[in-house]
């Protein structure tokens, strides 16, 4: 009975303080080398390079310590769509291909390079939801923000309010667990009134129909949080991003130019492979 | 030297190009000297809230002077240091927290004024020493109770120094542990010299107050002593305000003690007070027992556990081994602390969580049947949750309340008739109400809109989640009103709580709840004795059975289960006549 834990099948976004090697790197080899494997995994060409990457990242999560069964958790919500992509790939021709047919029916066309393009999709994607699942283990909200602000710095330089935009992305991130469980009471609400949440019998039409009253009070609410929140930051001296200082001060040491180091090699071998 | 917040003729309305619509504040003239404690009372929408927004130049003056230690709020220039001199603390914790960790969040404010590293964390760490949260300084805000969070957002405030705070309605949403140290926290900082401001609709905190300013429609209504002002019942009446619990109880037993002084605000003063009466300790008064309420078992929780987001790294169990047993009919209290489960039991009183551990009946429902139809479980068992005004999703009253009915296959004259009905319990007007915007009622008015939505499934039991918190003391007695009156008519109620008065009042039987576990259920006039128990959980006493245990402490033999002032008065009367 788990209908209502709409934070059952986010791992996406979960910062989790197992305390890790990986956790004592300077937040910004964690997010930069979580960048660089990112950029690796998207433009990767080949399976090998992606099976490598997927490797990387499992072997990562162990050394983060994070349960592996919860990281594939996340891969339970969009698995539909990955394979569903898959198999159009699969099923119809792309074009320039001069692999012979196994099978043709109409416009249905298997080869082996329509399979092992849509094992690339299967592999890419996974690849990328558990690197993204990682980094957001591994990086704090907090540790996320600061380092985001020292990479950044330059570019306020040039005139872009980078320290607003950073503080713009606190909020969210803050914001959102509250976001879910909102919507999760919302649901609990409606569903006691009659409507049907969590009896199991819900079609698809039903449910986009359900959302709506689900939304408009989260909507309203979140502007009524908004506002309340708006206030809080004036009444403490909050004035834009001028003139702020940080009681953070982050050290680059030597184990994590090592790990930058690594990072950027596995990157590079990703998209060679 | 001149008075620390200066107000002169202040006067503010919302849409300043509307002629139609009233000031929010009109005319306001006030001086506030540096190291004050004043409490600010009023119904809804008297302009307190408004009127505290002035004193730290988040609204400005649309005519008048705001003056903040001589600084004028309208000059852009002072707005920095204005906001460095008057701290807030608001209602909702979880709204005023906005970085990760607590930590992060107290330096919130000393980053903004671009104080040095070294500084920030050493003010941080002072603040939430002061507070008492230093050792769960890393932890993220979600993860804090009520109360913990209200003290970050205090220490937020403490760590710019400022020389005067403004707490508005702090302590709406705390339970009893919480709301007694955010008050302890008020008074110590009035002790070192800061200037205490609270906004509040708790009248017993109003009367720790040195100064009491009640607002009326955007006026000063009244500015004077918490003794004066509690003094004069019917004024209060008039601006919608009642007298403080204790002031209430004396007043009851003047009726009966004339020789009582009037206007007792503290529960020590009434104690000695009484205890000044002519009395004999040697006997003790007659007890009239109280016959436990019969009827069929309606409600049997067995054993129950439950654990949220089980087998992720996230789990945390909310509820282990609860015991309940419901009567039909009659009104059955929950009383715990926050986070002591109480939530998560009502939502498994109308099936909204199936029991994962242990059983669940209620009625003919057993929910630990698969099959079990749980919508026929929701409509029999309606439950409003806390603060059931934010799920309103419809433009109109009308629809609102018709939503429930209509998905039950209800239309036309008989849904009409439905929604008459349910606004009629809650005492809303059909005709008045039902094309009213929802979101254009006041808060009292929404939560009956709220209520009357579950009220028009016509359940057998209504569950109650909170349903006072928040609400001006009028709004709050109004409610209970027809809450009572629902009972009459045979619904049974649950009603989860950490308001004593309002159980005291309703319930009949209570279960305490602490750490997910039922840990006391009985009759509410045993459970009330327990004293030391409930103490120890962070509980405390309604008044009459404070007042009951002082006397008791001094040798009066009454008898345990004191509960209702009918009950004091009389035993009171006989202790008395026989001396």
């Amino acid at each position: 009975m788990h209908d209502f834990e709409f934070q059952r099948y986010v791992t996406v976004g979960q910062y989790l303080a197992t305390d890790s090697p990986l956790h004592h790197l300077d937040p910004r080899a964690r997010l930069v080398s979580g960048a660089l494997l990112l950029i690796a995994i998207t433009a990767a060409p080949h399976l090998s390079g992606l099976g490598l990457a997927l490797v990387v990242v499992l072997l990562a999560l162990v050394a983060a310590r994070i349960p592996l069964s919860y990281a594939l958790r996340g891969l339970v919500a969009p698995l539909p769509f990955i394979l569903f992509l898959a198999l159009l790939q699969i099923l119809f021709a792309s074009p320039g291909n001069e692999f012979p047919a196994w099978f043709t029916l109409g416009p249905l066309h298997t080869s082996k390079m329509d399979l092992l393009i849509g094992s690339i999709i299967i592999v890419r994607f996974a690849a990328l939801i558990l690197l993204i699942s990682l980094t957001s283990a591994i990086i704090s909200t907090s540790e996320l923000v600061h380092s985001l602000q020292a990479l950044l710095r330059p570019l306020a330089t040039l005139g872009i309010p980078t320290q607003d935009l950073v503080l713009m992305a606190q909020v969210t991130l803050r914001f959102l667990p509250l976001l879910a469980l909102e919507a999760e009471r919302i649901a609990k609400a409606q569903a006691s009134r009659g409507a049907e949440w969590g009896t199991g019998k819900t079609g698809i039409l039903r449910r986009v129909r359900q959302a709506l009253p689900l939304l408009v009070p989260l909507f309203l609410n979140s502007l009524q949080r908004a506002e309340a929140l708006a206030l809080a930051m004036e009444a403490r001296g909050y004035h834009g991003g001028k003139g702020r200082t940080s009681m953070v001060e982050l050290h680059f040491r030597f184990t994590d130019a090592v790990a930058l180091v690594v990072s950027s090699a596995l990157s590079t071998l990703i998209m060679l492979l | 030297m001149a008075a620390l917040i200066e107000l002169e003729e202040l006067r503010f309305a919302y849409a300043a190009t509307d002629r139609a619509t009233q000031p929010a504040l009109s005319d306001v003239t006030l001086q506030i000297e540096t190291g004050e404690y004043v409490a600010i009372i009023g119904a809804n929408g008297s302009g307190k809230s408004t009127l505290a927004r002035h004193l730290n130049a988040l609204l400005l003056p649309t005519s008048g002077v705001v003056r903040i230690a001589g600084m004028d709020t309208r000059d852009q220039t002072h707005r920095r240091a204005i906001r460095q001199t008057v701290g807030m603390v608001f209602q909702r914790p979880d709204d005023q927290i906005i970085a990760a960790t607590i930590e992060e969040d107290v330096a919130f404010g000393p980053e903004n004024i671009g104080l040095p590293p070294d500084e920030i964390r050493a003010r941080v760490r002072k603040a939430l020493e002061t507070v008492n949260v230093w050792d769960v300084r890393l932890r993220p805000p979600h993860h804090l109770s009520a109360g913990q969070m209200q003290r970050v957002a205090l220490a937020g405030v403490l760590a710019m120094q400022p020389r005067c705070i403004v707490f508005d309605e702090a302590t709406a949403m705390l339970d009893p542990a919480g709301r007694r140290t955010v008050r302890l926290m008020m008074a110590q900082l009035h002790a070192e010299g800061i200037t205490v401001i609270t906004i509040t609709h708790f009248m017993d905190e109003a009367t720790e107050a040195k100064r009491v300013i009640v607002m009326d429609q955007g006026r000063v209504a009244l500015d004077a002593p918490p003794a004066q002002v509690f003094a004069e019942d019917h004024a209060l009446q008039a601006l919608s305000l009642e007298l403080p619990p204790i002031a209430l109880l004396t007043q009851r037993l003047r009726q009966s003690f004339p020789e009582l002084p009037p206007n007792l605000l503290t529960a020590p003063a009434l104690t000695s007070a009484l205890d000044a009466l002519p009395h004999n300790t040697t006997a003790a008064p007659s007890v009239a027992s109280q016959a436990p309420p019969a009827g069929r078992t309606l409600i049997e929780v067995e054993k129950l556990g439950h654990v949220y987001l089980k087998a992720t790294p996230l789990e945390h169990r909310a509820l282990h081994n609860v015991n309940l047993v419901i009567p039909e009919g009659g009104s059955h209290g929950l009383l715990g602390a926050t986070g002591s489960g109480k939530s998560t039991l009502l939502q498994h009183l109308n099936g909204l969580l199936r029991p994962q551990e242990g059983k669940v009946r209620i009625g003919d429902f057993n929910l630990n049947d698969p099959r079990v139809d749980l919508r026929a479980v929701r409509r029999s068992a309606g439950l409003a949750f806390q603060m059931p005004e934010l799920q309103i999703f419809e433009q109109y009253v009308g629809d609102e309340i018709a939503f429930g009915p209509r998905l039950q296959g209800l239309q036309g004259a008989t849904l009409r008739e439905r929604v008459r009905w349910a606004m009629g319990l809650v005492g809303l007007d059909f005709d008045t109400f039902k094309d009213r915007l929802t979101f254009a009622l006041s808060g009292g008015e929404r939560r009956k809109v709220a209520l009357a939505s579950v009220l028009a499934l016509q359940p057998a039991i209504l569950l109650l989640d909170e349903p006072t918190a928040g609400l001006d003391p009028i709004s709050r007695r109004e409610l209970l009103a027809h809450l009572q009156a629902l009972r009459n008519t045979g619904m049974t109620l649950v009603i989860s709580s950490h308001r004593m008065e309002d159980l005291a009042r309703m319930a009949e039987t209570l279960t305490v709840m602490a750490g997910g576990s039922s840990i006391l259920s009985g009759a509410a006039s045993d459970v009330f004795a327990e004293e030391g128990q409930l103490r120890s959980l962070g509980l405390g006493l309604p008044v009459v059975a404070e007042i009951a245990s002082a006397l008791r402490a001094r040798g009066w033999p009454l008898s345990p289960n004191v509960l209702t002032a009918e009950v004091l008065v009389a035993q009171l009367m006989e202790i008395t006549s026989r001396a």
